[in-house]
């Protein structure tokens, strides 16, 4: 009858210690329900869920967005120009840019109004 | 002087690599040296493997359509102009409306297009999920096939060693399709048949591009009961008594054929005169390692207009926009291109409605397969239904 030899490697040895110390300090338990804890948790993710959390991310993503342009461009046009006399102001609304700008604020604070 | 930088195409290319040059470029864009700008055929920006789940009734396509202002940093003049002419030599590109687009640096991105016509038979007999309208007619007449047989080809451009659009994509779809006929319940009565070209790319007689990928489909399709066959060139189609004849001299029969069709470059770049592709293709030759189109200075590429041998897809584009973002900051800051494309491509592989594989490669080494997962799925469904807009901002 031939003797089966199985050699150790170094790197399952140094597993087997860390394993070894995690068993005996009682953190394996805890280790255990942790993973479990994650198996269950992707086994309870459905593709709905998944798409309505992405959808926020992306919501939240695209405020950042914009928001970080917006500031970045009027710091820009406030370095570039002095500040603008009560006609210059007038003078601003002919930039539909502006104007669009504008009328987002006004209709943001109503669609904020109607939930509060 | 002011540089012009000019971007022709508003697709996940031109959209995320001019955003990420006005990010690299701020500084010199608040002194006023640099100026970026867009030209594109349309006012939509549409993220195109969307459509295959539009294929599958998993989507609308809606949720992949979007203002294409709306993806842009306003630091790019954004124009819907669709590009008629390229002029290298007086370096200027002309918009249908007549007007003329100087510039000191180019970037095309014009992407590809799907040339149905160049196989006999094909516009009229067959179906494919690359473009939305064609995922939109496919996906009616999965909803309603009850028996008969599937029929999936795949045609390789004729210039050697290019790939068609999204190499993995025919694989994907067969994959989904089992699953899908599954769900409805009429699996048992529709027999799916994968076929694969004699030649794709450096692999022969074999079921996909890459031969890693090769040796396991047959494993994973008749795990599905999905028939394969190699040695299959689609040729020509008979719409009427629904045939499909193959350079190889087989035939056969389908109820419906799920195909990918022969690409094309965009007709700028086709009529262009900068392609040196087979039949009129119009993949331009592309320095594999700056992204310069070979023997111009000034002009770059990427994407799906390439004649590089990696997918012509987003998880490619992913890894080349900041090539091109890095190389044309360089060579504004220093008179040389510093960064180099090592070929990576990133994507994540829908193998079934409800499994994703991630997959990477590069110049060097082939895609590895491994087992699909469902957090694999999620990765992918997050990237495509929402982490995917934040990359094409540039802010991924």
């Amino acid at each position: 009858m031939s003797e089966t030899i199985k050699v150790k490697s170094a790197e399952m040895q140094l597993l087997e210690d860390k394993m070894t110390m995690l068993v005996q300090t009682g953190r394996i338990d805890n280790l255990i329900d942790l993973l479990a804890v994650l198996s269950d948790n992707i086994e309870m993710t459905t593709q709905p869920m998944i798409e309505k959390m992405i959808n926020s991310i992306d919501n939240l993503a695209t405020v950042g967005f914009i928001t970080e342009n917006a500031v970045r461009y009027a710091k820009r046009e406030m370095t570039k120009n002095d500040v603008p006399s009560f006609f210059g102001l007038l003078k601003l609304m002919q930039d539909e840019d502006v104007r669009r700008g504008l009328v987002f604020m006004l209709n943001l604070t109503k669609g904020i109004g109607k939930q509060i | 002087m002011k540089k012009k930088i000019l971007i022709v195409g508003g697709g996940t290319a031109g959209t995320m690599t001019a955003n990420n040059l006005a990010k690299k470029l701020m500084p010199e864009i608040e002194r006023n040296e640099v100026e970026l700008a867009m030209i594109s055929d349309s006012k939509n920006h549409y993220y195109r493997p969307g459509a295959m789940y539009v294929a599958f009734q998993k989507a609308a396509g809606h949720e992949f359509i979007r203002d294409q202002r709306s993806l842009l940093m306003p630091e790019i003049d954004f124009f819907v102009d669709p590009a008629i002419e390229i002029n290298v030599k007086a370096n200027y590109v002309k918009g249908k409306s007549g007007k003329r687009y100087d510039y000191d640096f180019l970037i095309l991105a014009t992407g590809c297009e799907v040339a149905a016509e160049r196989i006999p038979g094909l516009a009229e007999g067959g179906d494919w999920f690359y473009s939305y309208e064609g995922a939109k007619k496919i996906a009616e007449k999965f909803a309603k096939i009850q028996s008969g047989r599937i029929l999936v080809t795949v045609n390789f451009p004729k210039t050697p060693n290019v790939p068609h659009q999204c190499g993995i994509a025919p694989v994907e779809t067969t994959m989904m399709l089992h699953d899908y006929l599954t769900e409805r319940g009429v699996r048992e009565n529709v027999e799916i048949v994968y076929t694969y070209p004699t030649k794709a790319q450096a692999v022969e007689n074999g079921l996909f591009l890459q031969s890693p990928t090769s040796k396991v489909l047959p494993t994973v399709f008749d795990s599905v009961r999905v028939k394969h066959e190699t040695g299959f060139t689609l040729a020509r189609v008979d719409p009427e008594n629904k045939i499909a004849y193959s350079e190889e001299g087989k035939s056969i029969s389908f109820d419906i054929l799920m195909s990918t069709p022969p690409f094309q470059a965009a007709k700028v770049i086709r009529d262009s005169g900068l392609s040196k592709a087979l039949d009129n293709e119009g993949w331009l030759p592309t320095d594999k390692k700056t992204l310069k189109v070979i023997g111009l200075k000034n002009v770059y590429t990427l994407g799906d207009t390439v004649d590089l041998p990696v997918s012509k897809a987003g998880g490619t584009i992913h890894n080349q926009t900041d090539i091109v973002a890095d190389n044309i900051a360089a060579e504004l800051r220093y008179g040389y291109p510093t960064e180099s494309y090592d070929g990576k491509v990133i994507a994540v592989a829908q193998m079934g409605l409800t499994c994703g594989m991630p997959l990477w490669y590069d110049y060097q080494e082939d895609v590895q397969p491994t087992p699909c997962s469902k957090l694999g799925s999620f990765m992918r469904l997050g990237f495509n239904k929402g982490l995917y807009w934040a990359a094409a901002r540039g802010m991924l």
